[in-house]
């Protein structure tokens, strides 16, 4: 066949779905936490070596960035432990009804949220 | 592997507009893809404006009014009208599935029909799916049994509905078509059809080949790009689970030394 054939259009009109939306979301923040638990494994090797250097991250972390970063790593990490069990439940062959995905696709993103805030809040000793 | 743009030659024009003809109120914008491999220009949307008064409800049936009435030029696949040979697969509305079993009033605004999605185009809205032929054939989709009566084959009842599900499939790819893996990966993942064909004679309670077909099918490319994305199963216009078929080849890959 002829090889100067069109491609017909994919991702360009293809409409998103709550499943497909959570897979890439999946993947993205999975990627975001490797990244960052480079970023972690520095932060405490630092330290552990030299102590004053703690104070770099302390200011970091109260800066407007910082606190954003935090937030988007907190959220990520959510997103990844609950779509993850997710996953969990799809590998013992459970949950592949289109309704049920569907619902528990919502659970992981509005969930994802929720956990941010509660860990968030906890984390800052409110709760 | 992933290409979100689509390349030079695939870009898609604005095409010709037909302006409705018969006075009618009652006028629904539908944009169509179009290719023609005679010439050499790059794909159009081309949009017709359709009288609705006098359309019949699916969108199988405007396809077919702007080809009797408006432009007898448009190329689609369609053969029973009734959701059960899978020739009219295509894309409407950003979602794959059968034009013949798509009402046309579910869809709000301009009605937007392109082929099956990431195919090469042969004409319009007709993709090429040999490979996902020959990706069905590898499977060797019979029933391969060493049994030679002349008597019938029986089942018990529980084998029998372990095939509910799976026999109902009309092989119209909508669902491998929908898939984004199947888009970046095609050529060596065997796709949600295929693998839930594939499931059908794995199941399949008088088939003697059980061990060798899982063995086939258990390779990082052909099953294992299934990231569970579910666009299939979204997708099905028959209702049916592929993605729940790919999970019991895992779990019985998972399960067995193989």
């Amino acid at each position: 066949m002829k090889n100067n054939n069109p491609i017909s259009p994919h991702i360009q009109i293809y409409n998103w779905h709550i499943s497909s939306l959570v897979s890439i979301s999946h993947r993205i923040s999975g990627v975001i936490n490797f990244i960052f638990f480079i970023f972690l494994s520095g932060w405490i090797l630092l330290s552990i070596l030299l102590g004053q250097s703690y104070e770099i991250f302390y200011s970091f972390y109260n800066t407007i960035f910082g606190k954003f970063f935090l937030i988007s790593i907190i959220w990520s990490f959510s997103f990844q432990i609950l779509s993850e069990i997710r996953h969990l439940f799809w590998d013992f062959g459970y949950g592949f009804e289109l309704r049920i995905s569907n619902i528990s696709g919502l659970v992981v993103i509005f969930g994802s949220f929720i956990l941010t805030i509660f860990i968030f809040l906890v984390g800052r000793q409110i709760i | 592997m992933v290409q979100i743009n689509l390349p030079e030659n695939s870009k898609v024009q604005k095409g010709k507009y037909y302006k409705d003809k018969t006075g009618s109120k009652n006028i629904r914008k539908v944009n169509v893809y179009r290719w023609d491999p005679s010439s050499s220009e790059k794909p159009r949307i081309d949009t017709y404006e359709v009288d609705m008064d006098n359309c019949p409800s699916k969108v199988l049936d405007v396809l077919n009014k702007i080809k009797n009435e408006i432009d007898p030029s448009i190329a689609y696949r369609r053969s029973c009208a009734h959701g059960v040979c899978g020739s009219c697969a295509m894309n409407m509305d950003g979602k794959n599935g059968l034009a013949c079993t798509k009402a046309h009033a579910e869809i709000k605004g301009d009605i937007n029909i392109y082929p099956l999605p990431h195919l090469k185009v042969l004409k319009d809205l007709i993709g090429d799916l040999s490979t996902l032929y020959k990706q069905y054939e590898s499977v060797q989709p019979w029933l391969k049994t060493s049994k030679k009566t002349d008597k019938e084959n029986i089942q018990s009842k529980e084998d029998r509905s372990k095939l509910d599900g799976l026999y109902e499939c009309i092989m119209c790819a909508c669902c491998s078509t929908a898939c984004p893996s199947y888009w970046w990966n095609g050529d060596k993942y065997l796709g949600p059809a295929v693998l839930l064909q594939a499931y059908r004679w794995i199941i399949d309670s008088r088939d003697e080949d059980r061990k060798e077909r899982l063995r086939k099918v258990a390779d990082e490319l052909k099953l294992y790009r299934c990231h569970t994305i579910m666009n299939c199963t979204n997708a099905c216009p028959k209702g049916l689970n592929p993605a729940k078929a790919i999970a019991e080849i895992k779990k019985m890959l998972a399960a067995s030394n193989i």
